[in-house]
């Protein structure tokens, strides 16, 4: 079976290794109609979950935990729902998005139940939504305000428009590709394939693959020292990353 | 009016339920006229005596919140056969469909109305959860949740295998265009009283599940019907039901030292009624009829 011990436990999966009952709920690779008439392939690589402490404990960013991405309620297959449970690598990006939605707004962003990840089973996703590549969002609440009408939701969807070009907001509205009681934000069909990985394969085992750029993150929050860059980029670049943020 | 229905052997206690049918009906009239009640609907059996008895009980009424024991019934129908754990999570949220137009609509969500509900939008409550307070604090936004989480066909399929006549559900609570285009939710009190009594009897999908839904329905926060008309120490599981021209109550009966009755009474106001007793007499006068034959 392919798969890799990532931080904290987490292992990479390629979906094609899942179970019969999972592989086909969560039908890695697929291809799949968006209401446009579009064709996307379905992630195939997953993050393993293997705990409900572990989705708790697991934090993607400073302010949004795993278990953010991960809370549905039973539209979702009950077998999707059931640890070990499977979200999309790209998971991290719509984190590192959310994350910068946060600092933009000053307050937590809460997401929706059904908000975050949902599998190709799950009862809402009627066509390829960004939802079943782990790259969307429905935030139901900033700080104390309520996303439900016009005024708030118009307000933070130009707060995201203004952040970056690389997130798509929805409308607000009554009908499909609407929004009227959450903001939904999505960065597309992105789908992460792990480095060492060859996408030709179909059944041949994988070597253990890892992202590297975990293993940065991982020493950054750990506190633990870096390898001194290189002298020739500038003197800035040697505070690192959190400090060149502040 | 139905025949009571005694064992054939006691030709007294014929005497007595014959006595009691003249007297009950005599009774109803007078409460109809009083109340200036437009239509009346009334369902009882005695468990105790097996005394039975109606009034006007076929008649189709507006269901109001009655409908919330179909759903109750169908959830536990889902629950029994395994389609659905009790603690499954549902998402709060006001955003349900007409059966109308299938345009979208909210919930004019009220938080001393809805209470917890309310405090868990966004969040998730568990089946059960909202069973509870769909039936207990009578909350509409756990009813149109429990309908969408289970289905209307599944509401009607519950009604139709338990071989319950004269409920209708088609829908959740507060779906103006629905109600605008006259798709409502309809029950007669004979209806609701099968249903009860499979649930005070434990047919209703088994005795584990009929037992919980007596437990919830026990909760009931709302006493001016049924129990109204009752001595304080009355246990009623009972679901009422009040919109502004109905007013119906529907419970099982518990007295000390005798078996339940099962009582079904709708009311009807040709106008806007405010606060009426007509329901809580009704159960006055059955009880005291009752206390009449249980003393001889």
């Amino acid at each position: 079976m392919a798969e890799t011990e990532s931080e904290s436990g987490l292992k990479i999966v390629d979906g094609f290794d899942l179970e019969p009952e999972l592989r086909a709920l969560l039908r890695p690779g697929e291809l799949v109609e968006g209401i446009g008439g579009q064709c996307h392939h379905l992630p195939r690589y997953f993050y393993e979950v293997p705990t409900r402490e572990a989705a708790r404990e697991i934090r993607l960013t400073a302010h949004f935990g795993l278990n953010e991405f991960l809370l549905v309620d039973m539209k979702e297959a009950s077998r999707v729902r059931a640890f070990p449970r499977y979200v999309p690598c790209a998971i991290r990006m719509t984190a590192f998005y959310l994350e910068r939605l946060r600092e933009a707004t000053g307050a937590p962003v809460h997401l929706a139940v059904n908000g975050g990840y949902r599998s190709p089973a799950h009862k809402l996703s009627v066509a390829a939504t960004p939802h079943m590549w782990g790259t969307a969002a429905d935030v139901y609440k900033i700080g104390s305000v309520v996303l439900r009408d016009r005024a708030s939701i118009e307000t933070y969807n130009r707060v995201v428009e203004d952040l970056t070009d690389d997130l798509y907001v929805m409308p607000y509205g009554h009908g499909i590709g609407t929004a009227d009681d959450h903001i939904h934000v999505d960065l597309g069909y992105v789908v992460v394939v792990p480095r060492e990985i060859s996408e030709d394969r179909l059944d041949r085992p994988q070597d253990r693959p890892r992202f590297a750029f975990e293993e940065r993150r991982r020493g950054d929050r750990r506190g633990w020292p870096r390898e001194p860059l290189p002298d020739i980029l500038p003197a800035a670049a040697h505070t690192g990353s959190s400090e060149s943020k502040k | 009016m139905s025949k009571p229905q005694a064992p054939p052997e006691a030709a007294p206690a014929r005497e007595s339920v014959a006595k009691a049918e003249q007297s009950l009906y005599a009774s109803v009239l007078a409460i109809r006229d009083r109340h200036e009640l437009e239509r009346l609907g009334i369902a009882f059996y005695d468990a105790e005596t097996t005394l039975q008895w109606s009034y006007n009980a076929d008649a189709v009424f507006h269901a109001a919140s009655t409908m919330k024991l179909a759903v109750l019934l169908a959830v536990f129908r889902q629950f029994t056969r395994g389609e659905l754990t009790l603690d499954e999570p549902v998402h709060v949220r006001n955003k349900f469909v007409s059966i109308h137009d299938r345009k979208p609509y909210m919930l004019e969500l009220n938080r001393d109305n809805e209470g917890e509900v309310y405090e868990r939008l966004g969040r998730t409550m568990s089946v059960e959860q909202l069973a509870y307070h769909m039936i207990t604090s009578s909350s509409n936004f756990a009813t149109n949740l429990l309908v969408d989480a289970v289905g209307v066909p599944v509401i009607q399929t519950a009604l139709e295998e338990m071989k319950i006549e004269g409920l209708k559900v088609l829908r959740g609570v507060e779906d103006h265009a629905a109600f605008e285009a006259g798709l409502n939710n309809e029950v007669t009190a004979n209806g609701l009283l099968k249903l009860l009594r499979l649930i005070a009897e434990g047919r209703a999908y088994g005795e584990e599940a009929s037992a919980r839904m007596r437990e919830i329905l026990l909760d009931q926060r709302f006493k001016g019907g049924i129990p109204a008309g009752l001595p304080e120490a009355a246990r009623v599981a009972h679901k009422s039901g009040n919109i502004s021209t109905v007013h119906h109550d529907a419970g099982i009966v518990y007295l000390e030292g005798r078996k339940p009755y099962v009582l079904v009474v709708l009311t009807q106001f040709p106008n806007e009624a405010g606060v009426t007793t007509a329901v809580a007499d009704v159960s006055r006068d059955i009880y005291e009829c009752l206390a009449g034959m249980d003393g001889g």
